[in-house]
């Protein structure tokens, strides 16, 4: 099934991409290139630069230099058209970052609401379409407080969907989350992907990597060390270093964490 | 017994005292609003000179006595031609004095709302105004109404200076009063008890207010 989705139809491009902090060069000049309907996972070493990189995509990080495309559109910093590609770009957090005076099913109406202007019925009704599709339409009307953190990261995922983006980026989803609440969260990132959406993913679950993934990125110290199929990576990769990266994950995470629903 | 007749031989002038009172506070407080969330804003998002001069206004006005600001709002301004009335001299005074303390509460309040929530909201495409109008200020409110309710309590005691400058508010009143019938001790019991009925009554009504605007996970509880 891998691959099935994959078409030639490049979404996002990233040439050169460099970034510091300071005096310390956190990306040395990243280059990648995301078809439509592709998963890629990124997996790296902690401060190796995987957040940065997402961040710079839709510029909630300024880059120093390089350039990214979105389809045909260069994204640039100018105000007037970063409002316009950003919400193109779906972004999911680590911590989730619900809007805590919203209940679930307002904080994934706000952005059409808000950005794209659309009608509040309407967009309540879109809501709910998307609340429904990650098994969220029975907590609609509960506030972020009232929920646990998968059923949280489930609505951020909806808040995103919302907007009808072209390409979703999450960044560690399920690393604050209690290992029970995993499943359900990696469940419905699997069915978006089933479903043709292109996604970026830094995430060290192997078991979702596994099946899910067209393309493992394997990014350390700011540069794309390594990068192939989930086989190759996994299996059979080139270098040392991504060898003992593997196995460390495999050690820290179980070498073929659970993926509920989808069975192997 | 005679502490009631004498109550009631001078309550029509403590309770016309007291609707000044209570004018001069929702005057001050609202001016204080007006002024103060925008110098919230300006010093938590204002860059250079903005950021500057709000910070300096924030802590000039909060660095000197409100006496200070009162008299020279009634007294210094006329030497460059500001002549003022009593009244507005004294909500311009109050008001401005209270709107650098309901600054600080707005900037706390801003200031301890997660900034991955800005992210967020970033991330959707809105963009900084609206974030700060749709996500920051609705839950900035809420946290705020606890300090903001303390400050109400305080803005009526504080109103009493005014009777400095001779606004007829509750306590020029009872000064008045003490003059004519001699009675200190039974007039400042029945001003004080006055200001212990009204503040606790306004005490109770924030509090259903809180309540009602009461969300899951804010937490709404005033220290006392
Ligand atoms: N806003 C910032 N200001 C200064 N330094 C930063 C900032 N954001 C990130 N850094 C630094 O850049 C480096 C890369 O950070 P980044 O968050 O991109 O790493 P990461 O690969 O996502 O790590 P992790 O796996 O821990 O999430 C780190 O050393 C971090 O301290
Ligand atoms: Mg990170």
């Amino acid at each position: 099934m891998k691959g099935e989705f994959l078409m030639t139809e490049p979404i996002l491009r990233i040439n050169n991409l460099h970034k510091k902090f300071k005096d310390t060069e956190v990306l040395k000049g990243v280059t990648l290139t995301v078809n439509e309907g592709e998963v890629v996972v990124i997996i790296g070493p902690s401060g190796t630069g995987k957040s940065t990189l997402l961040r710079c995509i839709n510029r909630l990080t300024e880059p120093d230099a390089g350039e990214i495309y979105l389809g045909e559109h260069k994204i640039e910093s100018a105000k007037s058209n970063l409002t316009k590609v950003r919400q193109r770009i779906g972004m999911v957090f680590q911590d989730f970052n619900l809007f805590n005076h919203l209940t679930a099913l307002q904080n994934v109406a706000i952005g059409p609401i808000k950005v794209k202007k659309m009608n509040k019925k309407d967009a309540l009704e879109l809501a709910m379409r998307e609340l429904e599709r990650v098994g969220m339409a029975d907590k609609a009307q509960n506030y972020p407080a009232e929920l646990s953190g998968g059923q949280k990261q489930r609505v951020a995922i909806a808040r995103a969907l919302a907007m009808d983006p072209e390409i979703m980026l999450f960044d560690e989803p399920t690393s604050a989350l209690d290992p029970e609440l995993i499943g359900e969260v990696l469940e419905v990132m699997k069915k978006l992907a089933d479903a043709g959406m292109t996604m970026v993913v830094v995430s060290h679950e192997m078991g979702f990597a596994r099946e899910a993934a067209d393309r493992i990125v394997f990014l350390e110290d700011g540069v794309i060390a390594e990068m192939g199929s989930p086989e190759k990576i996994f299996n059979n990769p080139e270098k040392e270093r991504t060898r003992e990266f593997i196995s460390k994950i495999a050690r820290l995470h179980g070498s073929d964490s659970e993926m509920p629903g989808t069975g192997s | 017994m005679e502490m009631i007749q004498f109550f009631i031989k001078i309550w029509p002038e403590l309770y016309k005292g007291l609707l000044v009172s209570l004018q001069l506070s929702a005057g001050a407080l609202l001016l204080g609003l007006a002024i103060g969330l925008p110098m919230a804003l300006a010093r938590t998002y204002g860059k250079g000179l903005v950021k500057t001069l709000a910070t300096a206004y924030i802590e000039i006005i909060r660095g000197t006595p409100m006496i200070v600001q009162l008299f020279i709002i009634y007294y210094g301004l006329p030497d460059f031609g500001i002549l003022l009335d009593r009244m507005p001299a004294a909500i311009i005074a109050l008001g401005i004095n209270s709107s650098a303390y309901q600054a600080e509460y707005f900037r706390g309040a801003i200031l301890s709302i997660d900034e991955g929530q800005g992210l967020a909201a970033q991330a959707l495409g809105m963009t900084k105004s609206q974030t700060i109008v749709n996500i920051i200020l609705p839950q900035a409110l809420r946290l705020v109404l606890p300090p903001w309710s303390n400050e109400l309590i305080y803005m009526v005691k504080y109103t009493s200076v005014a009777f400095l400058i001779a606004v007829p508010e509750l306590m020029a009143r009872g000064k008045m009063i003490i003059t004519q019938t001699f009675k200190p001790m039974e007039t400042l019991f029945w001003v004080g008890a006055i200001y212990v009925v009204v503040l606790s009554v306004i005490a109770k009504a924030v509090d259903i207010i809180e309540k009602k605007l009461a969300i899951p996970g804010f937490q709404m509880s005033r220290e006392d």
